[in-house]
């Protein structure tokens, strides 16, 4: 039992670190450009992706021996787009106001290669509950590397820390102005990238992986 | 015959496919069709919220729900029009849909809805006025599909508040409607600051589109506004 515990804590944290989604595998990019221009739409996102991504990590993995290996892959694009679509309705029904907020990254979500790498790389090959952990870890692994991308843009490129300024305005008297580029896709490439070299060239993976 | 072991049958890689098909689909037409009423009820729920919140009746915190009916049959009583701008019972082929907002049986303004393209999908809101045929009281938005954080934010106070106060005709009394602009409205000449507010940085295409749309739908309403001009409309 407590081995098994150790095994669930060492996925979720591979996820978070050592394998993180974005700074290792590099998936999800195109999202982490669109929604990290402020900080509360990147924690939202970071939200909902773990949570599809834990869910169908999880039903992928149960049905793993049933699902012919030369269709999986649009089998899977299948039970994922269904899930999603599928909680979607049922917030729009119950949680109108959640939903609302939730409702524009759908798209986002379903398309986002994190959901279907993990499946394709970890639920496939372990089982339910082991990928269920696996995507909780990449999902939360994401969800730092977007609140870490967002607080930088929204700092430097608007001057604020969740919608608040805090950028005092004797500052921009004396001649600050905010970074536009920051504000930009091309801004969240320039940290995203910084962040791929500081995780790589910190401890704790081994020299091979590298 | 190693290959055919390892590889599973054709017939079984089709019957899993249609099954699956099936099953997928029979889950989302479920949730689509059995929920249908319980979103549709929220749908126009919304809607009303965000009539009330382009007259500013509804500020921050948003009511429960009998508040909020209570509050649309006080104040906003739905009407349509000719295109000469006159006031008609039934409906014809060319009349278009607005709302009045009265406050103890005296007009006070009306709504226009707002229904424009936006970079992705559908931009749908509401564009309110004061009696007085030209300026703006409101503005919002309850449906898109813009990127969140960048389009998305013309849901977000700050950008639908900039529209208050904004006019639709220039100091020679002539139509310019109001628009988006590119950056802050501070740095356009002094004789355009009245008709544009502040734009989204990042979000210029949305805010073209938008701006485009709200000139459009002015135009189609243009009557309604003249007639506001001149006499102020009754809706009985």
């Amino acid at each position: 039992m407590t081995e098994e515990k150790i095994n669930y804590i060492d996925i979720v944290t591979k996820g978070i670190w050592r394998e993180n989604p974005v700074a290792y595998q590099v998936l999800g990019i195109c999202s982490s450009l669109a929604v990290t221009v402020k900080m509360s739409t990147a924690i939202v996102m970071g939200i909902a992706l773990t949570v599809v991504t834990a869910c169908s990590s999880m039903l992928i993995s149960s049905m793993r021996k049933v699902i012919p290996s030369n269709i999986r892959i649009i089998a899977e694009l299948a039970i994922i787009a269904s899930l999603v679509i599928a909680t979607d309705q049922i917030l729009k029904a119950f949680f109108y106001d959640i939903s609302k907020q939730l409702s524009i990254f759908v798209g986002l979500i379903i398309t986002n290669c994190i959901v279907m790498g993990r499946a394709e790389a970890f639920a496939l090959a372990n089982k339910p509950l082991d990928s269920f952990f696996d995507g909780i870890g990449n999902g939360l692994g994401y969800t730092l590397i977007l609140v870490i991308v967002a607080f930088m843009r929204e700092l430097l490129g608007s001057g604020k820390f969740f919608g608040l300024t805090v950028i005092p305005q004797f500052v921009f008297d004396a001649g600050y102005q905010n970074m536009g580029l920051m504000v930009l896709a091309p801004g969240a490439f320039f940290i995203i990238g910084l962040l791929v070299w500081l995780k790589n060239s910190l401890p704790g993976i081994s020299k091979e992986e590298r | 015959m190693s290959d055919k072991e390892t590889k599973p049958g054709k017939t079984k890689v089709i019957r899993f496919a249609l099954l699956l098909s099936v099953v997928c689909s029979l889950i989302i037409t479920a949730s689509a069709v059995g929920l249908k009423e319980l979103q549709e009820a929220n749908m126009a729920l919304d809607k009303r919220v965000n009539i009330l919140k382009a007259v500013g009746l509804i500020k921050n915190k948003k009511p429960s729900k009998k508040d909020i009916n209570a509050l649309y049959e006080a104040h906003i009583k739905e009407a349509m029009v000719d295109s000469q701008g006159k006031v008609i019972e039934t409906y014809a082929p060319d009349s278009l849909n607005l709302y009045f907002y009265q406050d103890q049986g005296r007009i006070k303004g009306y709504i226009l809805p707002i229904n424009t393209r936006g970079l992705w999908g559908k931009i749908q809101g509401y564009l309110a006025f004061e009696n007085d045929g030209q300026t703006v009281s409101g503005f919002s938005v309850f449906s898109h599909s813009e990127t969140p954080g960048l389009g998305g934010e013309i849901e977000s106070a700050w950008f639908q508040k900039n529209f208050k106060g904004k006019k639709i005709l220039n100091s020679q009394d002539k139509f310019v409607s109001v628009g988006i602009a590119k950056g802050k409205a501070e740095n356009l000449p002094k004789d355009l600051q009245s008709h544009y507010v502040d734009g989204i940085s990042g979000a210029t295409l949305t805010g073209k589109y938008l701006s485009e749309g709200i000139k459009e739908t002015l135009m189609k309403y243009d009557s309604v506004s003249i007639s506001f001009r001149q006499k102020g409309l009754k809706p009985q």
